[in-house]
């Protein structure tokens, strides 16, 4: 055996069992499900220039008389996000207690909320948008149902992992103090998960703003349906400048919650 | 007894709490917001009765057309599959350079973030519907927006992996005279390897949920179905496609959770 | 100001280990008794059984009038003050909350909800924070401050209670000894002038034989003394500091040479 051939630092020198067997099995799936997603490199390669003429024709000037509904919009998207948040958050710090297996009052309550909550995080926002179209008609209101409904699946959840993390002998030292069941959960669990909670909202609000961006293409309100009117339109004028806002909002916020986040640690 | 009162030795002056600040700033916030967005209460109320009534309409769940269902379901998780391998792809080539410690220069270093974020900031849906335009109708365009968008965040997630991993195992791999690129293979990847297992299930997690809508804007998959049984008012399918995804993305969030759990 | 009494206090820990094998004691009104014990010999679980923090096998515990059941645990807290070898202040709350928490057995829910107090709870808040002498440091957050203050911060929570008794599990062992020395001085001066009730678990031989008026001897889960501090010689300490006829703690070895 010449010294110089390659192997690998295993005991055989040969790639181990259980890495090649996973590498294998992600190849085979991802094989079998190509035909599926009707994979053609063939067809990507003709798209590209259409591709490059789209970007071609968004360099236009911008539709200026449009602007003002641009930014009303922008704002309308942000405004919602919020008050779903808010809204969320409410409903969370409940579900959250009655979710930890730490502070909940009893494992039957902490398994039904726990699959309450999933339940309600399955389905994206778009469907449970589309569904509340249907149901209370256009406009920002099915939007705000939508997201702070999947949203209470989220925060829900979040916070009751930590909740669940929290030194249980600080909490110790307040069941020593005679503190009632709730006022357990108000002076110890509550001020050490919080920084956390901050973290949780931020994240949340982050998600919120980017599903609240396209929730307008089933008429749930916000910057979503003049995006897609724009699109089938071909109104190249106004597609750029949307785009962007939302570019820029997006980052925006993106930003202060990493900075914020750093800021609670 | 008087006395003994004023020799008590005073508190400190108690620092300003901000807490009823922040509350009322938000309150107000809150106010001003469903005043702009005309929102009523009344609407809402009537609203209520109206959706447990609407509600009831999906009680009736018709699973005549399953094994179309079933078809475009499967669909819709290659979908995912495709976009988040691209996403780990164009990831895992573009962290190192996101990653302070590990980006050959400050240039680099801002570039790729910069990239990262301008992926993460577009909507997929915006992005399926540019590609959409350029490829045409079908899959293929849905995968490729779910691959951009994530990558955007998986990339993020791992050069923050990799900006925490302790220096010392950097130095220690560069002290014995490793390139850069053996630095980030040997020092870097295996030593955020389970989080960033971790990261890429939920990316998957997140795709198969997004898969679920790409259909909207032609970009196939469930999604289509589900907006056309909608759109016809057709309650009996439409609560027939909602349960598919439903119990599908449940069994993906149960079996990423088990998963995560053996992870760590 | 309470008396106590420890009948046939049986403990088995959920995993079979039996840490408490019959214990009985009677502990005067007043007074300012140490449960001495190598680590492991069962002080923990003796006096976390008192205020219920530990639910016992087998016996009864009796503070003052009242017999300690799963139902009047809220009661028999009130009245108890107690006092942690690693504080357990709730870190991210002020000096100043974390005493008051000594008042929410007082405290209607609603109140506890908004964090409110009334302005008595206050006060007796302020006078316990004069009396372990952390005035200036109410409103500093509790995880800021040394552990010698943290602790004092937990003293002067137990006696925002008005407790009549105060428990200390090793209240000194994770300080250094001037701490210690104050700690244990303060926690004696409580005793001797508001004739609270102070049980201190401890395994320094030395600051049992100086502060105490009594000592109760645990090992593995059995009492094997109880008498007066001056009780305490090489025969005693021997046997509260022996497993299996060997001794347990390399330092009792110089410590039993000055006994
Ligand atoms: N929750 C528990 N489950 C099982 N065994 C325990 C538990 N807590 C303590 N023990 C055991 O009980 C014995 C007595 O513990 P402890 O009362 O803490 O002793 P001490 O405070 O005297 O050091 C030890 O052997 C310990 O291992
Ligand atoms: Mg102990």
């Amino acid at each position: 055996m010449s010294n110089s051939k390659l192997c690998w630092p295993t005991p055989n020198g040969r790639p181990g069992l259980v890495p090649t067997l996973s590498l294998l099995a992600c190849i085979l799936l991802l094989a079998i499900s190509a035909s599926a997603v009707e994979l053609d490199f063939g067809r990507i390669v003709t798209a590209i220039p259409r591709m490059l003429a789209f970007a071609g024709n968004l360099l236009v000037l911008p539709d200026w008389e449009y602007l003002p509904i641009l930014a009303k919009n922008i704002l309308q998207t942000i405004e919602m996000t919020f008050l779903a948040t808010s809204i969320a958050l409410v409903i969370s710090l409940p579900l959250g207690v009655l979710a930890a297996k730490n502070t909940s009052p009893h494992p039957a309550v902490f398994h039904a909320t726990r699959n309450l909550l999933s339940l309600m995080r399955a389905l994206p926002e778009l469907v449970w948008a589309l569904v509340f179209v249907s149901a209370v008609g256009l406009g920002p209101l099915p939007g705000i149902m939508a997201l702070s409904f999947v949203t209470v699946g989220f925060m829900g959840k979040f916070f009751a992992e930590s909740i669940e993390v929290v030194d249980q002998r600080q909490v110790e030292g307040v069941v020593a103090q005679g503190a009632s069941w709730l006022q357990l959960r108000t002076f110890a669990h509550f001020p050490q998960a919080f920084p956390d909670f901050v973290g949780t909202v931020m994240y949340v609000l982050d998600h919120n703003l980017r599903a609240a961006a396209i929730l307008g293409l089933v008429g749930a309100g916000g910057i979503g349906y003049d995006l897609v009117m724009a699109m089938r339109m071909f109104d190249y004028n106004r597609l750029l400048p949307i785009a962007l806002s939302i570019y820029i909002v997006v980052t925006l916020l993106d930003r202060a919650s990493d900075h914020f986040r750093m800021r609670m640690i | 007894m008087a006395e003994e009162i004023i020799q008590r030795p005073a508190l400190p002056k108690k620092p300003f709490n901000p807490t009823s600040v922040w509350l009322s700033g938000w309150l107000a916030l809150i106010w001003l917001i469903i005043v702009d967005l005309e929102l009523s209460f009344e609407t809402l109320l009537y609203g209520v009765q109206d959706i447990l009534e609407y509600f009831s309409r999906y009680s009736r769940p018709n699973f005549d057309d399953l094994s179309r269902y079933v078809e475009l379901l499967g669909q819709t998780l290659a979908t995912a599959l495709w976009g988040s391998t691209l996403a780990i792809v164009v990831a895992v080539l573009l962290a190192p350079f996101a990653a302070r410690n590990l980006s050959p220069n400050a240039v680099t270093y801002r570039i790729a973030r910069e990239l990262l974020n301008f992926m993460r900031a577009m909507p997929d849906l915006l992005l399926a519907l540019i590609f959409v335009a350029a490829l045409g109708l079908g899959p293929l365009p849905g995968a490729l927006a779910l691959g951009v968008h994530t990558a955007g965040f998986l990339g993020k997630f791992f050069a923050e992996s990799l900006e925490r991993v302790d220096n010392g195992i950097y130095e220690a791999v560069t002290a014995s005279g490793a390139s850069r690129v053996q630095l980030v293979m040997y020092a870097g990847w295996p030593s955020i390897q389970r989080e960033a297992l971790g990261y890429m299930l939920y990316i998957f997690d997140r795709n198969v949920r997004m898969a679920a809508v790409l259909g909207l804007v032609g970009a196939g998959g469930i999604g289509l179905a589900l907006h056309d049984t909608l759109r016809m008012f057709n309650y009996d399918q439409s609560a027939a496609l909602i349960v598919v995804i439903l119990v599908t993305i449940l069994t993906i969030d149960y079996l990423s959770t088990w998963l995560r759990g053996k992870l760590n | 100001m309470a008396k106590i009494i420890i009948k046939d206090i049986v403990k088995r820990y959920a995993n079979g280990f039996e840490a408490l094998k019959g214990v009985s004691a009677e502990i005067a009104a007043g007074s300012f008794t140490v449960i001495l014990g190598p680590s492991g010999a069962g002080k923990s679980t003796l006096l976390r059984t008192i205020n219920g923090l530990e639910t016992q096998t087998a016996g009864t515990i009796q503070i003052g009038e009242h017999i300690v059941t799963p139902h009047n645990l809220r009661q028999v807290r009130s009245q108890v003050g107690m006092v942690f070898q690693h504080f357990n202040l709730v870190d991210r709350l002020s000096v100043m909350t974390n005493v008051l928490t000594g008042r929410l057995s007082h405290r209607s829910w609603l109140g506890s909800l908004l964090y409110l107090f009334r302005r008595t709870d206050l006060d007796l808040a302020h006078d316990a924070l004069i009396r372990v002498g952390l005035t200036d440091k109410a409103w500093n957050r509790a995880d800021k401050l040394s552990g010698g203050q943290q602790q004092r911060v937990g003293i002067a929570r137990a006696l925002a209670q008005q407790p009549r008794v105060i428990l200390a599990d090793e209240p000194v062992a994770s300080l250094d000894p001037v701490a210690s020395e104050e700690i244990m001085g303060l926690l004696r001066e409580i005793c001797t002038r508001d004739g609270i009730t102070v049980v201190v678990n401890l395994h320094q031989v030395e600051l049992a034989r100086r502060f105490a008026d009594r000592i109760i001897g645990l090992n593995e889960g059995l009492v094997v003394y109880d008498g007066p501090t001056g009780g305490l010689d090489r025969i005693t300490l021997g046997k509260i500091y022996s497993r299996n006829g060997d001794l347990v703690d390399e330092q009792l070895e110089t410590m039993l040479a000055y006994a």
